[in-house]
């Protein structure tokens, strides 16, 4: 029996595996997807960083009336920048604005008249900054602006607390871990982890369904359809060794393909992680442990049965392999939704989650990353998943044994 | 010897809960003999397909048997399917294959050893001279050695019977000399050629037998003799549209 199906895997994987075009699709697209999604972020965030702060902004300054003597601290601070400077008057400030609005100047700071004896008598005075939020560049200049502000305001405070004779510590009652220590406790790589978790749940999915029906929906809808089934079916093998063969083989394109992306996830993560936050130590310690992979294999195992068996129904019951697309795209909507719920769930997912199949798998998958999924929860997951799925073969072999459905027109 | 007995099969099918019910094969019986090619004829939608499904056990009839020797098609579904080859030429082999290679694999579905199929290939390849391109891809052949080549898969396990539906694509093939001097010299061996098609000289240059199937039912069999006698014609078209077009039957049956 097994060994019939055997037959047919064999052909069925030969079919997959030596097959350049097919094996691209299979292998390469999901292990490189990622990584290059990645990197082409990555790129393209770090260009439109650096042009943005080698950019020169312009910046409109009023000074206020009476402000002459006390003008130069403030002058020079906003100097830092690396910016054109324009002094306007009073009669151009509602003009400068509409050049802010326009994206043709990028700030506009209004010092207040007379803030000098302000400055004097040691009371707060505010200074208006107008920026365009909408423009990169103006909220580039404006956060900038906001920090030489912001330590321009230390220093003067810092004078004058010293002109007092008191010490500048009394400015500071306590700092908050600035003694260098280790002080996030989360276990050693499972901060990477976390990161990679919110991902893959998804693509693991994605890409058991997508390479499922790229080999699931020929193998039977299409030799359906090139009237080679019927010929298969007039030979030595049991329908179900049949089922279980091509079964066998979705199962395995689809565990080739959650496997590759898995991959490349990692890989793009250690690479290009950066940008999510995660140090660079935390990063290059990420591995999964033996354990881990073992714990990952048993869950994901059922669960690419389980998606193999449910394009593999589908297949079984459309007449050609355009009528299983048809037929199958609904399904992946849902699982691709299903994939999505997973992405956001915060540590503790609803019940309903957990009792669902597929999505209790990945949010196993997802728990294994983060290095820490009960046994329990392996058990149901590879459980409800295996359930489903002998229900499907099932089904699948019925419809195996049913002229009306084999022989559909 | 293949015996057809009585048979019949009725096609129910539920379409927005009304249940259309197709007689597709109404009491069918023939037999053919060892040694004997025999040709279904039938305008399409004839029932064709259907009878020889029901032989190739690839469905059940609704009534009535199929005999294989001793063996039947309800009682028996293994012992028949392994003395017959079933072919329908508008089947196409996945292209990425080689002939070499699909040999191997429906070698391997009908339990052969690795040493029978091998003998199997090296005389199937040879007597349909198709050596110069068993290890090609089936993509890159042409339509005449696509169909040596599904000939030769259905010839595999050397079957008693052989059911071929429809050789509407093969046509050049089915009547090429090659083919059809091999076909002959495969009966001539003791084996069983059953042939369907609604194209008569096709029918007429390789069957030593004919039924005319219309609706489902038999209208005639016999050689081309008999039916020719029995309608008082003189070509076996004649007899075929006499069937089929309706109105016309009394004309052509009785033309000289
Ligand atoms: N699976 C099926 N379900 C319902 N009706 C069918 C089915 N297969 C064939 N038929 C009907 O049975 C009749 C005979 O069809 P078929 O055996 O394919 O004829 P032929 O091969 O001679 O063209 C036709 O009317 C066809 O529509
Ligand atoms: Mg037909």
């Amino acid at each position: 029996m097994l060994s019939d199906s055997i037959i047919i895997l064999k052909k069925e994987l030969r079919r997959i595996f030596t097959d350049r075009r097919m094996l691209a699709m299979l292998v390469l697209l999901p292990l490189l997807m990622l990584p290059v999604m990645y990197s082409v972020m990555a790129k393209m965030g770090a260009s439109r960083d650096s042009e943005i702060t080698s950019f020169r902004s312009t910046i409109c300054l009023y000074e206020g009336i009476g402000n002459e003597t006390v003008m130069g601290p403030f002058i020079e601070s906003i100097s830092t920048i690396n910016t054109e400077l324009e002094i306007v008057q009073l009669s151009e400030v509602e003009a400068a604005k509409l050049a802010i609005t326009e994206k043709e100047k990028e700030l506009l700071i209004v010092m207040p008249d007379n803030f000098h004896e302000s400055l004097v008598e040691c009371s707060t005075f505010d200074i208006g900054v107008y920026f365009n939020s909408t423009a990169d560049y103006s909220q580039h200049a404006y956060s900038r602006i906001s920090q030489v502000m912001a330590s321009l305001n230390g220093d003067i405070v810092r004078e004058r607390i010293l002109e007092r004779d008191l010490s500048e510590d009394i400015l500071t009652v306590f700092t908050l871990n600035e003694v260098p220590m280790q002080y996030d406790l989360a276990k050693e790589g499972s901060v990477i982890g976390k990161i990679i978790s919110i991902l893959l749940p998804f693509f693991i999915i994605i890409y058991l369904f997508v390479n499922s029906m790229k080999v699931g929906l020929d193998t039977v809808a299409g030799e359906k359809e090139r009237g080679t089934l019927a010929v298969t079916l007039v030979n030595q093998v049991s329908r179900l060794s049949i089922v279980i063969g091509k079964m066998m083989s979705v199962m395995i394109a689809a565990i080739v393909g959650a496997a590759s992306s898995v991959i490349g996830l990692i890989i793009g993560s250690k690479y290009f992680m950066g940008m999510f936050g995660a140090s660079g130590a935390a990063i290059s310690s990420y591995s999964m442990s033996t354990l881990h992979i073992l714990q990952f294999a048993i869950v994901i195992i059922p669960l690419a049965v389980l998606v193999a068996s449910m394009v593999l129904i589908v297949s079984t019951f459309a007449r050609n392999t355009k009528e299983g697309q048809g037929m199958i795209m609904p399904v992946y909507f849902v699982v691709m939704i299903m994939g999505m719920a997973t992405m956001q769930t915060g540590d503790v997912p609803p019940k309903w989650m957990l009792s669902t199949p597929i999505i209790n798998s990945l949010l196993v998958l997802k728990e294994i990353f983060i290095q820490g999924a009960s046994w329990s929860s392996i058990t149901t997951a590879c459980l409800s998943s295996i359930v489903f799925s002998v229900i499907l073969i099932y089904l699948t072999l019925r419809m195996f044994n049913s002229e009306k459905i084999l022989f559909r027109i | 010897m293949l015996r057809v007995e009585n048979l019949f099969k009725v096609y129910k099918n539920r379409k927005k809960n009304v249940t259309e019910t197709v007689e597709a094969v109404k009491d069918v019986s023939f037999e053919c003999s060892p040694g004997e090619i025999f040709g279904l004829l039938g305008p399409n939608g004839a029932g064709k397909t259907t009878t020889l499904r029901c032989i190739s056990t690839l469905i059940k009839p609704t009534s009535g048997n199929v005999y294989i020797d001793r063996y039947n098609v309800l009682n028996d579904e293994k012992a028949i399917r392994s003395r017959i080859g079933f072919l329908t030429s508008d089947m196409k082999l996945d292209g990425f294959f080689t002939p070499d290679y699909m040999m191997d694999y429906f070698g391997a579905l009908n339990k052969m050893s690795k040493d029978d199929i091998q003998l199997r290939k090296d005389y199937l390849f040879n007597e349909l001279q198709m050596s110069d391109f068993i290890h090609k891809k089936i993509d890159k052949l042409s339509t005449g050695m696509k169909q040596k080549t599904a000939i030769a898969i259905s010839l595999i396990h050397d079957p008693e019977v052989i059911i071929f539906d429809e050789p509407t694509n093969g046509l050049d093939v089915i009547t090429s000399k090659s083919v059809t001097d091999f076909l002959k010299k495969y009966a001539q061996a003791g084996k069983t050629i059953v042939i369907s098609t609604h194209i008569m000289h096709v029918a007429e240059k390789i069957c030593d037998r004919f039924g005319i199937l219309v609706e489902g039912e038999l209208k005639e069999i016999g050689s081309l003799n008999d039916i020719l006698e029995n309608n008082s014609s003189d070509s076996l078209e004649d007899v075929f549209f006499g069937y089929i077009l309706p109105g016309s039957e009394g004309e052509v049956s009785h033309a000289q």
